[in-house]
């Protein structure tokens, strides 16, 4: 019995759709038929079997609500529209018929009952699709604009902003863990859509627990769920938030469990939390040491880019997200002092220019100290001396400079003291006499003269 | 003889005009002319996946040359890869990951627990624990341990980023290494470095973007495919270069082709070719005229890079390099030159670290040694000769085999074995990187006392690809190819960077 039951409840999403069928069938047979009143005979037996049919849909819809396990409050709107309609349907049927049991339902035009005839089948339809597809089913495709001005809440992504300064006073939980939950946790954990039964959207929420209890213990990161689960191997079904959404980075996972082992304060800052600065330098703003100043600029033209590479000379756009250049002439052994020009239209977007084994000489100096953005600069394998290099000095951001087997002399070295931002400089196979000098200006630029050698050692040439 | 000759022109013109006939169109070209039908109905089932169709407006400096170069998503911190991989799979516990707690237990019987639901490639019944056979030292100021078998490399152990607990789920040499370098234990997908030079393309042109260099002996179990190039372009598969004889195959004319004979060849070939291209606009045409440019060009550059004659004495005798012959020392070498000259994915293999203990060439006092001796002075001379040059800030060199070794002797056959070797273990190995953007001097996870497995900071092979990846500028997860409806991953749908090993 119980089978027949089950199986005649499953049949509901399919018997729906009859009653739904005839009565806007009858209802778009009503409109048709308003002048010339052919099918007088036909359209309440329409209704009649929108009826029956609707009824059929109550049973089995009464048998799925048993079967299923769905919460009465979930259903009871579909469920009473639902019934309102099968009585409705009937209760046009007897109207279009013409039997006359009650003068007040004569004295209502039949436009006003088809109309709520057309509500109570939309409305009934309506709510049983949210129960199968869900609530923001229709709404989901919709850009983010149109459902916030519909005033549906839509989820979002909360930013986590720590930096060196601020990051002692910022809030450990409102700041940080909360957006970490936020972020990873509640678009399934909400009032909404409580997978598990658990809330992670509130405090409260995440102190109750869910259904199989507490998420969290205090001071015990490794006995509290809400850790636990982020942490075990994503093929584990345990594993949250579940495959195919966007999972916690380790550094996120680490600083929930920190946060719990320190007793999951909701209130006060990361100083008074005690925990380390480490747990939250993965927040922190991204500082990188690029090869590049840390600035906007303008793009160079592609017409110029074009042309210089049209004289050998390699240009490379250092990444997608930066308009600066490299350019090299690693194909144009030729380029000279002369061929310099040609890189001045984009001489403000070079950071990186590979002048090495080609024929440049002292005289590049002055032309260089026009690439204001230099940062890496390669001499290696040329005749640079070093003569005038103090030319260089009004690059603010040049940090490298790559002098191996080029002609340069230790008479200038110390001209690199007055060099702002340098911080490396290669001497390997040079003219340098001296190689005593192995840092100036305090350690800043280290300096590098090469010629490491792997002394020979007994077990070389011992062959087990 | 005249019968013959009219027999012959008697059955050519037979034939021609049954091709000619109505009966053959009908009864022996249908097959072709459906197959015609099909392919057009199935190329258009799918609208949306079908590539703009190539025109004269719309197609890139990439069209026209492959290796042309490309800006990566975000700024890398290397420009080249030079990738260190010992075939056979090298012992850990006697290079690297110093286990005093098994030196102990040497002898004893290997607890069951470990054994149970375990695949081993050799190993029968129990196997007894096995120290490792060689001494270790804490060496440099990161005191990273390392071990007797490789005296030099402490002069560098500053400079490496060590990762303790790799593992694989491969424990067959050939998988192993096709996971290893594509991602995929199973044949068809791109190699590490043809996903490099395909993203990036490569400066010098006239070099190959990806060089593979191996040190003679066996080539890998895996083939050429740990440097093919799947279902990437083949124009980005690595071009494997022999330090003895002519570095490429079929490089050198043939006797009695000049240089100006070949370049008179190309012309008329690229004349043709260009002809061809203003009638049909087709951009591959040109590609191709690209191509023979390119190889001209090659046959200078490849044996002037490829040439280590040429390279001062003190450098020689620093990487210990053998001219002449097939050596390991020899392409570290040749790596460092070719990176100096552009070139974007060197892949250098070794082979013989299979050391299973069958015999003394394979043993761990005797084999293994040797060939750690035959690796120690040319890495540790590679890693100082791209730092004093300052490429070693834009180079990334990684090192591992395609798994690592059991901490238990290898016991073949259920039987005590004449040497001391070890069976392949994939769940925990050693590898290390060093370069630009790698935190110098790190030590990333940790083994259990005996080296059985990772007990922290486990990282995969995807973890690996995707930091290798992320050092030449691209999020793993969104460089993509795609082949056969999909978008492909190297690292598929898994990785993480190992950050812990980045500066």
């Amino acid at each position: 019995m119980d089978v027949l039951k089950q199986l005649l409840g499953r049949l509901h999403p399919l018997l729906v759709h009859l009653p739904i069928g005839f009565i806007v069938f009858g209802l778009l047979m009503q409109w048709l038929d308003r002048k010339k009143n052919e099918y007088d005979k036909l359209i309440p037996v329409v209704y009649f079997w929108g009826g029956i049919s609707a009824i059929a849909a109550c049973i089995t819809g009464y048998l799925q609500y048993l079967g299923e396990g769905y919460a009465f409050e979930t259903i009871k709107w579909h469920l009473w529209s639902g019934i309102a309609t099968a009585l409705f349907s009937f209760l046009m049927y007897f109207k279009l018929s013409g039997l006359k049991f009650s003068t007040t339902l004569t004295k209502i035009p039949i436009v006003v009952l088809s109309a709520i005839c057309l509500l109570l089948i939309s409305f009934t339809g309506h709510q049983g699709g949210n129960i199968t597809h869900g609530e923001d089913y229709l709404i989901e495709p919709l850009p983010n604009s149109i459902k916030s001005a519909l005033g549906f809440e839509i989820f979002e992504i909360k930013e986590i902003h720590l930096t060196d300064e601020n990051w002692e006073s910022a809030l450990l939980y409102d700041d940080v863990i909360q957006p970490i939950i936020n972020n990873k946790c509640v678009s399934c954990h909400n009032q909404k859509k409580s997978k598990g039964e658990l809330l992670l959207h509130t405090a409260e929420g995440i102190l109750k627990g869910g259904e199989s209890g507490e998420v969290m213990q205090a001071n015990n990161a490794a006995n509290s769920d809400l850790f636990v689960r982020m942490k075990l191997p994503i093929e584990d079904d345990n594993h949250m938030p579940p495959e195919g959404k966007t999972q916690p980075t380790k550094e996120e996972i680490k600083l929930v469990g920190a946060w719990i082992d320190a007793g999951h304060p909701f209130e006060g800052t990361i100083k008074e939390s005690g925990l380390e600065k480490d747990l939250f330098l993965s927040f922190f703003p991204n500082v990188e040491d690029n090869d590049y100043p840390d600035i906007e600029i303008t793009a160079a033209s592609q017409d110029s880019i074009i042309a210089i590479e049209k004289t050998g000379v390699h240009i490379d756009i250092i990444s997608k997200t930066s308009n600066f250049l490299s350019a090299s002439c690693i194909n144009k052994p030729d380029f000279s002092d002369a061929d310099f020009e040609s890189l001045l239209p984009i001489k403000s977007q070079i950071a990186r220019l590979d002048l090495g084994n080609t024929q440049v000489t002292d005289a590049i100096f002055n032309k260089l100290a026009l690439l204001s953005n230099l940062t890496i600069l390669k001499l290696d394998n040329t005749s640079i001396s070093g003569k005038n290099i103090e030319q260089l000095a009004t690059l603010k951001n040049l940090k490298t400079i790559n002098l191996t087997a080029s002609d340069f002399n230790g008479e200038y070295l110390n001209q690199f003291s007055s060099f702002e931002k340098l911080q490396q400089i290669y001497l390997y196979k040079t003219n340098v006499v001296s190689k005593e000098i192995k840092s100036l200006k305090d350690g800043q630029i280290q300096i590098d003269y090469g010629g490491y050698e792997i002394p020979p050692l007994p077990s070389d040439s011992i062959v087990y | 003889m005249k019968d013959l000759i009219d027999k012959l022109i008697q059955e050519k013109l037979a034939r021609e005009t049954e091709a000619k006939t109505r009966r053959h169109f009908i009864k022996n070209c249908a097959q072709g002319l459906g197959g015609l039908a099909l392919s057009s109905i199935f190329a258009g089932c799918d609208p949306l996946s079908s590539p703009p169709k190539k025109t004269l407006a719309n197609f890139s400096e990439r069209d026209l040359n492959p290796l042309a170069t490309l800006a990566p998503p975000f700024s890398s911190k290397v420009k080249s890869v030079i990738y260190l991989h010992m075939a056979g799979a090298p012992s850990q516990l006697e290079m690297f990951d110093y286990k005093p707690e098994l030196q102990k237990l040497d002898g004893q019987d290997c607890p069951q627990s470990l054994l149970e639901g375990k695949k081993f490639a050799f190993i029968k019944g129990t196997p007894k624990l096995l120290g490792s056979q060689a001494e270790f030292k804490q060496e440099g100021e990161s005191g990273n341990w390392v071990s007797s078998y490789m005296p030099h490399f402490k002069k560098v152990v500053d400079d490496v980023a060590f990762l303790k607990a790799v593992h694989t789920d491969q424990f067959n040499h050939g998988p192993a290494q096709l996971f290893m370098h594509t991602g995929s234990a199973r044949l068809g997908r791109p190699s590490i470095g043809s996903w490099a030079t395909y993203g990036l393309g490569s400066e010098n042109q006239n070099l190959p973007g990806f060089v593979v260099l191996t040190s003679g002996g066996n080539t890998p179990d895996a083939g050429k495919s740990v440097w093919g190039s799947g279902f990437l372009p083949s124009v980005y598969q690595g071009v494997q270069c022999r330090s003895k004889g002519d570095p490429v195959l079929y490089i050198e004319d043939p006797d009695g082709v000049t240089r100006d004979l070949k370049k008179s060849t190309i012309d008329a070939i690229n004349k043709i070719n260009k002809q061809e291209y203003l009638k049909y606009a087709d951009p591959e045409i040109l590609a191709r005229i690209n191509q023979y440019e390119m190889a001209y060009r090659m046959q200078i550059a490849v044996p002037e890079v490829m040439n280590i004659n040429s390279e001062p004495e003190n450098i020689k005798e620093m990487y210990g390099v053998e001219p002449g012959k097939e050596s390991f020392a020899n392409n570290c070498l040749l790596a460092r030159k070719l990176v100096e000259d552009g070139v974007r994915f060197v892949q250098l293999f070794d082979w013989g670290w299979d050391s299973h203990g069958n015999a003394a060439s394979v043993s761990l006092n005797h084999g293994l040694r040797n060939k750690c001796r035959e690796i120690d002075r040319p890495i540790t001379a590679l890693i100082l000769d791209l730092k004093q040059r300052g490429l070693l800030d834009e180079t990334l060199i990684v090192w591992g085999g395609e798994f690592g070794r059991t901490p238990m002797q290898e016991n073949r056959g259920n039987k005590k074995m004449a040497f001391k070797g070890r069976d392949h273990h994939g769940d925990a190995f050693t590898m290390w990187m060093a370069g630009g953007g790698i935190k110098k001097g790190a030590c990333h996870g940790k083994t259990d006392n005996i080296g059985f497995s990772g007990v922290e900071g486990r990282v995969s092979v995807h973890d690996v690809h995707a930091t290798i990846l992320q050092q030449l500028g691209f999020d793993h997860e969104q460089f993509t190819y795609e082949f056969q409806g999909r978008p492909f991953r190297l690292t598929d749908v898994e990785g993480e960077v190992i950050k812990e090993i980045l500066a």
